[in-house]
């Protein structure tokens, strides 16, 4: 009983932080002198030794060496002379074990030996001895731990072990909403991606300040994290141990603030530089969902952004890893002014629809003249919505209704519908082919080179025709112009489907 | 060489009554005598060749007639196709290349009637929407056709000129960011050269990377992070891009803003410029590249040797010694269309062996229903038709001269002239492995063995090589 109560107030004095004795704490009348143990040992804070600390240099040697103790039998290393000596015991060697000082321990601080590091001077000492091995090997040391996976290399191996545990976990995304796994092709849709925003009228250089005023509701917000317009950002946004070094952070921070707030006031004349820069860009709809997953700050971005997406003909990003994109709207809406509303149409909702079953459809269809229906009937709404599904057929198909009707091989039972089109090439070619051809063109082309006999040409007069381009004779004349072959064109489209 | 096709197709158009039994009849016996003869398998090609005569017959019949009024009711499509070609090459699968091979034999032995039949075959057979087999058909066919009636320059005009039309910085930027995402053929050429280039200009504090290539400055990206992170001092890097393809020319100002946009972005001194005004390679000179005496200089050469005239290159290669550069990298495609360039035969054969690669790699990297992978299809004929069909001796006022590749290891005696071989540090090669394995299966890295071994890195598919890489110094 009483040495419960004794020992409660025992805790409560030693909680107390002070290694006295706690005879003076009886209330009994009977002296009691347990011995405390002692405090655990205060740390200084980082940056500021103990200044009565005894200052140690290391040689690099030492810094460097692992396993200095090595058994004298099997020389195997061991780090620490302790361990050494408990494995002598197993191949029956004397050993023996140092006992620990009395004397308290001097506290000791450690510089760094390499004299143009900061750490060489005793100001800047590191406390602890395995500290400053990591530190020395990380700073001045090989890179001798390499990733498996991303081939980055450290000196000191559990740095190396610990990178690997998060390589290849980490996602990028971007400010159009694309996540990326990799951050090679992170970079490079970055630079080029829409929305990329940046800053005009400045220097290159991003430490240069932005000269708008910076609209308040978005300062304070922003200033500390930016919504994702510099990449290291971006990164630090997600997760604060980011992997980028501090510099271009710090940099970016201050430049990404500022350029936010720019970003809103200076968005529509952004919007407008983008719209001249590109071919006539049609009204885009905003693109139905954003992603979800965009932090606050993102979406604080986004709703000074809606101007300039509009107004830019969105390319598709490249859709990866976890989010499929939603940016089908750049291929929707007609960039020419031709004046055909066949173009704006949706993607086919249904991805799995094959060729063959779109053929089908399209035979049972009849002879449409009104094109919205007649792409109806094939299951594609010629809505300008798009719901995005990141349909690969979807990227297909709307360049031309032409393209898509040929892609499938299909006949186009209606002359008017193929005219229609036809005369949608005199305007402005309608594919947007890098390097390759549209498909009039390709008919066209085939048909210059494998001439216009009648036996040979069968087959090209036929792919002409479904293509919606006409046949033409062997001439040199560029392929928009007036259809010569009409008849045969015609003729030759049905005789395609019966191939 | 005059193809006669009038002749033949002639008897078709002019009878009245029954032109299709003629017709049928004309063609029917040279088929059989003179093609299947040498084929080996003519037990197999003979029924389905029934049926693509039938089916022959039956359009002679229709496209004579000037109304076109018989509406089959059966759909083709190019799916229906594919299945008849699988029969007719059910002893194998690669009937294109044979048949093809064929005519570029009959071609360049100047069989008329042979090439006729052929063409014809083929024309039949092929379809740029089928498998691969159908797309080489299709595509050498019309090279092919091409060389035979000598209009090789003229059908190339036209697909520039068609495809510069429906070319825009959007179509061009999404085509080459798919392709980088799904396959390493560019992006192994990237990743080595930045290697190469960080480590040679390592510590230097101005830069000028003088780019020749039509890779629209996807390479740079990833090493303006790299000058961003690796040191605590980023130096100024200038970007001199030299482009001679009007297609690339016209998306280069869009591309030149996106650069700068995103060097402010990294934190990265920026200049950029663009030499768009030369007809071809030879015409570059030191002064008109702007190179100034404290520069750090490396010159990266992707996919532009090839577009060097042949007998230009190796003082192409001297003025990029004049230009004393830190470090010279290389990409190149492995094939060789130049030793073969008198020998048609033997062009076409490793014309058609490199693009079969090719077509395939494609195939299996892309979506099937990819329109991407369809427009590098495209841009693959344009270069088989100037390959196969453009001779040197019509007007090279065209722009660009014939995409003649060399292998690697021409390369490397060209190159060995004017520098010397650098190769890779093993810290690139670690980057370019790690970079094949974020790809599907079947890429592989070879590096360069025997007396040449320091000459470069090789990106293979399913063992065979495709890409080299190499750098150079001075």
């Amino acid at each position: 009983m009483v040495d419960v109560e004794n020992s409660s107030r025992m805790t409560v004095s030693t909680a107390s932080g002070e290694d006295t004795n706690v005879s003076s704490f009886v209330n009994q009348g009977m002296p009691l002198s347990v011995t405390v143990p002692p405090p655990k040992k205060r740390r200084n804070l980082p940056g500021m030794p103990d200044p009565d600390a005894e200052v140690v240099a290391l040689s690099p040697n030492f810094l460097l060496a692992t396993n200095r103790f090595v058994c004298e039998i099997c020389n195997k290393g061991f780090q620490r002379d302790q361990n050494l000596q408990l494995h002598r015991r197993g191949h029956n060697l004397p050993w023996k074990l140092k006992q620990r000082t009395d004397k308290e321990p001097r506290k000791r601080v450690y510089v760094c030996p390499e004299p143009s590091c900061v750490h060489h001077n005793p100001v800047r000492a590191l406390g602890d001895l395995t500290g400053i091995k990591k530190h020395f090997s990380r700073k001045h040391g090989e890179k001798k731990w390499k990733c498996e996976r991303c081939s980055k290399k450290y000196a000191v191996q559990s740095d190396c072990k610990a990178h690997m545990k998060t390589c290849g976990t980490r996602e990028y995304k971007c400010d159009c909403g694309t996540l990326f796994s990799r951050r090679d092709s992170f970079m490079t849709h970055r630079a080029f991606c829409d929305a990329l925003t940046g800053k005009e009228g400045d220097g290159y250089s991003i430490k240069c300040v932005v000269t708008s005023p910076p609209p308040p509701p978005l300062t304070p917000s922003t200033s500390v994290v930016s919504p994702g317009l510099s990449v290291q950002s971006s990164e630090l946004a997600e997760n604060p141990i980011g992997l980028s070094p501090p510099t271009p952070v710090a940099t970016c921070l201050d430049a990404s603030a500022t350029s936010t707030s720019s970003t809103s006031s200076t968005s529509n004349v952004f919007a407008s530089i983008f719209a001249s820069s590109t071919a006539p860009p049609a009204a885009i709809p905003r693109r139905a969902s954003p992603p979800s997953a965009l932090p606050m700050f993102c979406g604080l971005a986004r709703s000074d952004c809606p101007p300039t997406m509009p107004a830019r003909r969105a390319t598709e990003p490249p859709s990866l890893s976890l989010s499929t994109s939603v940016y089908l709207s750049n291929t929707l809406s007609s960039p020419f002014p031709a004046g055909q509303d066949h173009r704006h149409y949706t993607p086919s909702p249904q991805p799995a629809m094959s060729a063959t079953a779109l053929l089908q459809k399209a035979a049972q269809m009849g002879a449409t003249t009104s094109n919205p229906s007649f792409l109806r009937g094939l299951g594609l709404p010629p809505s300008t919505n798009q719901d995005g599904n990141g349909n690969q057929w979807g990227d297909r198909m709307p360049d031309n209704k032409t393209t898509f009707a040929a892609g499938l091989g299909l006949v186009l039972p209606s002359c008017d519908v193929m005219m229609n089109s036809f005369s949608l090439l005199g305007n402005k070619p309608t594919t947007l082919d890098l390097l390759g051809l549209g498909m009039d063109a390709a008919s066209s082309a085939l048909l210059n080179s494998y001439g216009s006999t009648g036996g040979f040409n069968v087959g090209e007069a036929a792919a002409a025709a479904a293509y919606g381009g006409g046949g033409r004779g062997n001439s040199d004349e560029s392929w928009d112009g007036v259809p010569e072959r009409k008849p045969n064109a015609s003729a030759a489209s049905s005789h395609k489907s019966s191939i | 060489m005059k193809l006669s096709l009038e002749k033949v197709v002639q008897p078709l158009e002019s009878k009245g009554g029954s032109p299709i039994t003629h017709g049928y009849n004309s063609l029917q016996s040279p088929m059989k005598t003179t093609l299947f003869s040498s084929k080996g398998t003519p037990t197999h090609f003979f029924p389905s060749h029934q049926r693509s005569h039938d089916r022959v017959a039956a359009i002679d019949m229709q496209s004579n007639s000037s109304s076109g009024n018989n509406q089959p009711q059966t759909s083709h499509t190019s799916t229906s196709r594919s299945s008849d070609s699988g029969e007719a090459c059910g002893a194998g699968k690669k009937w294109a290349s044979k048949l093809l091979s064929e005519c570029a034999r009959a071609i360049s032995e100047k069989d008329s009637s042979k090439i006729q039949n052929l063409l014809w075959m083929l024309n039949e057979l092929a379809s740029p929407y089928g498998d691969c087999d159908q797309k080489l058909a299709s595509y050498f066919l019309q090279a092919l056709f091409c060389k035979a009636t000598e209009s090789g320059q003229r059908c190339f005009k036209t697909l520039t000129t068609v495809a510069e039309k429906s070319h825009s910085f959007d179509s061009a930027r999404k085509l080459i960011l798919k392709f980088q995402e799904v396959s390493p053929w560019t992006t192994f050429g990237h990743v080595a050269s930045n290697g190469a280039i960080l480590e040679a200009l390592d510590g230097e504090s101005k830069l000028h990377i003088i780019d020749i290539s039509h890779t629209l400055c996807t390479q740079w990206p990833t090493l303006l992070e790299a000058l961003a992170t690796r040191n605590d001092e980023t130096p100024h890097l200038k970007l001199t891009v030299v482009v001679t393809a009007s297609i690339v020319r016209s998306v280069m100002k869009e591309i030149g803003q996106r650069m700068e946009k995103f060097a402010r972005l990294m934190g990265v001194p920026f200049e950029f410029h663009v030499i768009s005004g030369l007809n071809h390679l030879g015409e570059l000179t030191k002064e008109g590249l702007g190179v100034q005496e404290d520069e750090a200089i490396a010159i990266n050469c992707n996919g532009a040797l090839k577009r060097v005239e042949v007998e230009e290159r190796n003082s192409v290669i001297q003025l990029f010694r004049s230009l004393n550069p830190r470090v010279l990298t290389i990409v190149e495609e492995e094939a060789d269309f130049t030793s073969s360039r008198y020998d048609f035969v033997r062009c076409f054969e490793e014309c058609l062996r490199y693009y079969t690669l090719y077509f395939e790699m494609l195939e299996e990297s892309f979506a099937p229903t990819s329109n991407e992978r369809l427009m590098l299809e495209r841009e693959c004929s344009r270069n088989i038709v100037r390959v196969l069909a453009c001779d040197e001796e019509n007007d090279g006022g065209a722009g660009e001269c014939c995409e003649r590749r060399e292998r690697g290891s021409q390369w490397f005696e060209r190159l060995r002239e004017a520098f010397s071989p650098a190769g890779f540090s093993d810290d690139v090669v670690d980057d370019v492995k790690a970079l094949l394995k974020r790809y599907r299966a079947g890429w592989g890295l070879v590096l360069a063995q025997g007396d040449h071994h320091e000459s470069g890195i090789y990106l293979t598919w399913k063992e065979d090589p495709v890409v080299w890489a190499s750098a150079w110094k001075p």
